[in-house]
């Protein structure tokens, strides 16, 4: 149990980052916290032939604007995860956090390197598509954004092509007033995810304006919702009608069974944890009221 | 046989000797030691569970320009372990040391590839091709009885390794009696033993004396010795095998395994010392597995609750070898063994077999089957309980074994013990948790449950326990040398493996009391066959009770000679001299003494100075058997869950302990021995599952998917003692290492059958399992 | 071959490695320090936890060509030859350790908790004790003797000043 061999190779900035995976191609990785990766490459499940370590890279800082809140690839997850301006913004991605891992890997793993290793349980790539992230993405060719919902193609498989590194995530700035929420259930704390849930809503007084809602544990990617979101839309937040929101999401999913986890119980999960996250969201709105 | 005189360490909280090593980072585990001019092994491993071997093809390797050297079974000729019980309905098997002809399981070693480096080693190993034509694979229970498909060794009748019986008092009078006749099926899953430190092997060869060395993180180095002298026929007295730190064990470094013959017999064949060390996925699929049983049992019990007789047919899936040197017997004969328990009946009849399919063979990991046939037994009596109407507890009270010593109906001699006080006690200690689980029954969302587990352990069993079940370890004692060095510091040479357990503290506090002086004054060494006795090693719970009578008995022996040198510089008796705080003093007069420091000087330098008569010399042996039947511990354990029906999530929110191991060298080296015990039990209760697909392909390779208890999952362990020493070891000792494991699975089974009012008849009790348990809350 | 200069345990060193080299297996090999232990090589029980930069990080996902100019710590450099750091005082008071194989990574790993905790006073909950260690494997202690120790080394220097650390 371990790495074959590869070439190393420490970036600069980011300009000498794409230009060495756009010179390495299929055989180009970039490494950051190596949290998932070096696991992957000790097990040669991973032989990448060239590893470019982009942690030098000035991809580390939380930006805010009006609209947009914008974490570079590098910021791990124990410092976005302690940034008071998520909490207030985005609920679900702040639960979601701490869902991750064990402190050790919160300390060094990083937004970019979870984002791009696409694990289908994994929290983030789920928060990136309950708040309809943007991915920043960097080639020789310019830079590009990839909708979060684009960006995840199959477990473990993105949409970036060789040469290109994700830089930073942007989420959008909820307009209105909202509030949200993650749960999860694994076997184990700092486990891979069974199934989890966030749900991000909207609302004007007490009456919810727009939905968001998505789960891990059902496909290869973490799914949306749109149809229930859009059952939500109107209801009220001391009524959202939760239980029948998550028997809708329940109903909706077709997971795969493992030998962890049957469908049928994956599927339960789905539905319970989209009712208390729901039923969470709700409370935490009242309660910013 | 003698307790310890006035003892002052015995039993006192003496803090491990051992720790600074292991806390400073100075401590020398199997991967630390390093050779000149070593070269490391790789493995080529089976990647299919059922095949035939067509050629293997190492071409590749030189074309790619790597100085290596492959090695295959052809190299070998036909070296393998023996590991067979002279029964005669017992089928016969060898395990080669690299397949032969055949693949029978996934991670079987195949090749073996030498490199100057370990990575380059296991480079090597990716290019050796084998190729291979399937066979159908026997992937279950119910396959290896199946006659359609193929018997995994050439000649065997079936499947089944072995099926024996084991019967006493009249059955079908139990059950003409009975009121009840309660029927059940229950299984266990399999698991890996998985001490943090995998296994390794160094060798070395040195032609100047011809000695063999090998080091192996291993519990028993004189039984590898002994193995490893009958597959390469080669002297034992030319062969020193070493165990250096090992980071646990848990019996599963109690086995020996091809490795350990293979990596000696490359270095002879290199002449060069050569390595191998584990890696984790290795470790997973191929050092053993445990636990991987169906019990179907059949209980008839009177109208008044009593029990009458117990009829079980008892299934081990072992996998494909038999390991050395506990057989593949050893599992399902140790159900048939314990299932009686710590309650009194009379009538008892068990069938038990072992059959083989295409996976890691089963071997002895802690608690060694007793896990699994507790589960069983004590899900039964809460079955039963449940069936009649009866308080658990209460049934359990009136059946409990009173009388000691009891003489079972097998036969076995049980040692007197606190049976029903253990219930008694902790029926008080549980109160306010059964108040609660039967108040949360109004609720169908979230449950709190209360489970109990009483159980009795044979432990520390001798000689004649081994010659009954014919197996090739064949004995059981534990043998110690004591000498004293002229300035007054003893040495004990344990015939023991210390690897957690605290052996170099709790046997100083031994010798310290018999000898007068200072634990810290004690130097106990072992795990190398140079210097130590002939000894079983470090299993079956036998270390206080059989390492602590060898050390105290060759101790004392020593002692009676510093007391007839004091006798005879004080001009007194041998009887009225005691020894303690590093003086030989009269018992009357404390302040007539002399150092004892100065009798070992005497002894060993100033041989003029001794009595008349007297040889020189400080040194004393003794072995310690076991007792014919063991002397039996016995404990309750209680859980206390909480569950979320909803999602079937779980948690342990108590785990209690009251134990009785007799006399307790050391409490909290015993706390720590009874914790770490629980919560490996509670991975088996709730999460350790080592997981085949249809096609034996293991799915369990990784800490990722092979799941073990971490810090968040566990409640404090509460542990309460009571004390009945046992007459049958030297310092009233019963054995203890293993009972924390075998207890949990039965009890958090208990629990959650009273938390969900549902039969639960299987573990591991992971969430998706609670929450099917739990349909019937949810309407479903 | 890729040259690189780790300063580990206060001393620096340069030393030629391949790009692929964990650096568990430099700290163990090249620097001879055995109190680095490998549970598992895929980051999933702690073993090999070190400190980099001050920072624990599993040395088995860790390559050492990444530490170019960084300063390493073992639980060699943490309390000397007789292990007298307040923590590991504690796991031998506390029991906290039996065969030792993981107990150099919970240290390094609880460490900056127990320093953490001291200077803000403050007793933690047994909740987050034991999630402060979750990303070690303990399977000889049941982590009760661990938890015990890392209140008591929290306890002790919040009560007298602290012990060299």
């Amino acid at each position: 149990m371990r790495p074959a061999s590869f070439e190393y190779h420490k970036a600069v900035d980011i300009e000498d980052a794409v230009r060495l995976l756009a010179e390495f191609g299929e055989e180009g990785r970039p490494i950051a916290g190596g949290q998932s990766l070096v696991p992957m490459m000790n097990l040669r499940l991973a032989r990448p032939g060239h590893l470019v370590d982009i942690n030098a890279l000035p991809m580390t800082d939380i930006e805010f604007d009006d609209r947009t809140m914008r974490i570079g690839a590098l910021v791990r997850h124990e410092e976005y995860g302690r940034d008071p301006r998520i909490g207030k913004h985005f609920p679900a991605l702040l639960d979601a956090v701490h869902w991750i891992g064990h402190p050790t890997i919160r300390r060094h793993g990083s937004i970019g390197g979870s984002l791009s290793h696409a694990d289908p349980t994994a929290e983030l790539p789920a928060a990136a598509i309950l708040y309809d992230a943007s991915m920043v993405v960097r080639s020789l060719g310019g830079e590009r954004r990839i909708a979060a919902v684009d960006f995840f193609e199959s477990a473990y498989v993105t949409t970036l092509e060789p040469g290109e590194l994700l830089v930073a995530v942007e989420f959008p700035i909820p307009p209105r007033s909202s509030a949200g929420s993650f749960m999860e259930i694994g076997e184990r704390v700092g486990d891979f995810a069974i199934a989890s849930v966030g749900a991000h809503l909207e609302f004007e007084q007490a009456t919810i304006t727009r939905a968001a809602l998505v789960c891990c544990g059902a496909d290869l990617v973490a799914i949306r919702a749109p149809e229930i979101e859009a059952f939500l839309v109107g209801k009220t937040l001391d009524a959202p009608q939760a239980v029948e929101v998550g028997r809708r999401f329940a109903a909706m999913v077709d997971p795969s069974g493992d030998h962890i986890a049957s469908a049928d119980y994956k599927r339960a999960l789905i539905g319970e944890l989209t009712r208390r996250a729901v039923e969470a969201a709700c409370a935490r709105a009242i309660e910013s009221k | 046989m003698t307790r310890a005189e006035n003892p002052r360490h015995i039993g006192a909280r003496v803090l491990r000797f051992e720790d600074v090593r292991l806390l400073s980072g100075a401590a020398r585990y199997l991967d630390d030691i390093t050779r000149p001019n070593m070269l490391h092994m790789s493995m080529v491993r089976a990647q299919v569970a059922h095949a035939t071997i067509l050629g293997i093809d190492s071409s590749a390797l030189a074309d790619a320009g790597f100085p290596t050297q492959v090695f295959t079974a052809d190299d070998l000729g036909s070296l393998s372990i023996k590991a067979h019980q002279d029964y005669p309905q017992m089928q016969y098997s060898e395990q080669p040391i690299l397949a032969s002809g055949k693949m029978r399981f996934v991670g079987e070693p195949v090749a073996a590839v030498l490199a100057d480096d370990p990575y380059k080693a296991e480079d090597a190993s990716e290019l050796v091709f084998v190729d291979y034509d399937p066979l159908p694979v026997v992937g279950t229970m119910d396959q290896a009885r199946d006659a359609s498909l193929p018997t995994l060794f050439d000649g065997w009748k079936s499947n089944v390794i072995v099926e024996r019986e084991m019967k006493g008092g009249d059955l079908d009078k139990a059950r003409a009696e009975a009121a009840h006749i309660i029927r059940r099926t229950y299984s266990t899953q399999r698991q890996a033993g998985v001490p943090m430190e995998g296994r390794g092997v160094v060798a070395e060869y040195n032609p100047a004396d011809r000695v063999l060395t090998v080091w192996s993180s291993t519990q028993f180095p004189h039984i590898v010795r002994t193995c490893l002298s009958e597959v390469l026929n080669w002297p034992e007295s030319r062969l020193r095998v070493i165990a250096p730190d090992v980071g646990g064990g848990f019996g599963v470094k109690g086995q020996v395994y091809p490795e350990e013959i293979l990596v000696p017999w490359l270095a002879v064949k290199t002449g060069r010392p050569v390595k191998w060390v584990e890696d984790r996925r290795e470790h997973l699929m191929a050092s053993i597995h445990a636990r991987d049983h169906r019990h179907v049992l059949e209980a008839y019990v009177s109208a008044e609750g009593r029990l009458l007789g117990l009829k079980a047919d008892v299934t081990v899936d072992n996998g494909a070898y038999s390991t050395y040197p506990f057989t593949s017997a050893g599992e399902p004969g140790m159900v048939g063994k314990v299932l009686p328990g710590p309650y009194d009946f009379q009538a008892y009849h068990a069938v038990y077999r072992a059959v083989a399919t295409n996976k890691c063979s089963i071997g002895t990991y802690r608690g060694v089957a007793r896990p699994s046939a507790v589960f069983s037994q004590e899900r039964l009596m809460d079955d039963i309980a449940e069936e009649l109407g009866l308080d658990p507890i209460e049934f359990r009270l009136k059946n409990i074994i009173r009388e000691f010593p009891y003489k079972n109906v097998l036969g076995f001699s049980y040692d007197k013990g606190s049976y029903a006080e253990s219930l008694e006690k902790m029926r008080e200690l549980l109160a306010a948790d059964r108040t609660e689980a039967e108040a949360s029954k109004v609720s169908t969302t979230r449950r709190v449950g209360v489970g109990i587990a009483c159980f009795i352990e044979q432990t520390a069993h001798g000689t004649p326990d081994f010659i009954r079940r014919r197996v090739p370890i064949e004995t059981g004692y534990i043998a110690a040398r004591v000498e004293m060095e002229p300035d007054g510091q003893a040495i004990v040479d344990l015939g023991m493996q210390n690897h957690g357990q605290g052996l170099e503290t709790t046997m100083a506090q031994v010798a310290a009391d018999a000898l007068g002086i200072d634990p810290k004054d004690v130097f106990v060494r072992h795990g190398d066959t140079l210097m130590t006795p002939y000894s079983v090693g470090t299993w079956g719970s036998r270390g206080a009770a059989l390492g602590g009578g060898a050390v105290h008995t060759a101790a004392t022996q020593l002692a009676d000679k510093l007391r007839a040198i004091a006798a005879h510089l004080l001009q007194a008796k041998a009887e009225d001299i005691v020894l303690g705080g590093g003086k030989a003093s009269l018992k009357a007069d404390a302040g007539r003494f002399v150092e004892i420091r100065k009798l070992a000087r005497i002894a060993l330098r100033n041989a003029d100075q001794m009595p008349e008569g007297m040889t020189p010399g400080l040194e004393a042996s003794f072995s310690q058997d076991g007792p014919a039947d063991g002397t039996y511990s016995n404990a309750v354990h209680a859980a206390v869950v909480e569950i979320d029906v909803p999602t079937g999530k779980m948690k342990l929110r108590r785990f209690v302990v009251v134990e009785d191991c007799g006399v307790v060298l050391n409490p909290m080296i015993a706390d720590g021995q009874v914790r770490g015990g629980v919560v490996q039990g509670i991975g088996s209760a709730m999460l350790e599952h080592f997981v085949y697909d249809a096609e034996c392909q293991p799915l369990t390779t990784s800490f990722a998917d092979y799941l073990m208890p971490q810090a968040p999952e566990i409640p404090n362990i509460e542990v309460h003692h009571i004390v009945t020493p046992t007459s049958l070891t030297p310092l009233g000792a019963k054995g203890m290492g293993e009972g924390g494991a075998i207890g949990p699975a039965a009890a958090i089974a208990n629990a959650v059958a009273d938390a969900l009012d549902v039969q639960v008849t299987s573990t591991p009790l992971n969430g998706n399992a609670v929450w099917r348990l739990s349909a019937a809350l949810r309407g479903e | 071959m890729t040259d690189i200069t780790l300063e580990v345990n206060g001393t620096e060193k340069s030393l030629a490695v391949e790009p692929r080299r964990l650096l568990a297996d430099v700290l163990r090999h090249e620097f001879g320090l055995s109190g680095v232990h490998i549970g598992c090589a895929h980051g999933a029980c702690g073993c090999c936890t070190v400190h980099i930069d001050g920072v624990p990080k599993l040395s088995c996902l860790t390559f050492a060509v990444q530490c170019e100019g960084k300063a390493i710590a073992t639980v060699e450099s943490v309390g000397g030859p007789n292990a007298e750091h307040a923590l590991q005082q504690a796991f031998k008071s506390e029991h906290g350790l039996q065969c030792g194989y993981c107990t150099p990574g919970f240290v390094m790993a609880l460490i900056p908790f127990v320093e953490a905790m001291t200077s803000q006073r403050r007793m933690p909950e047994d909740d987050e004790i034991r999630e402060a260690m979750s990303g070690n494997i303990c399977r000889c202690t049941g982590y009760h003797g661990i938890v015990a120790a890392v209140r008591k080394a929290i306890g002790d220097q919040i009560a007298g000043g602290s012990n060299r650390s």
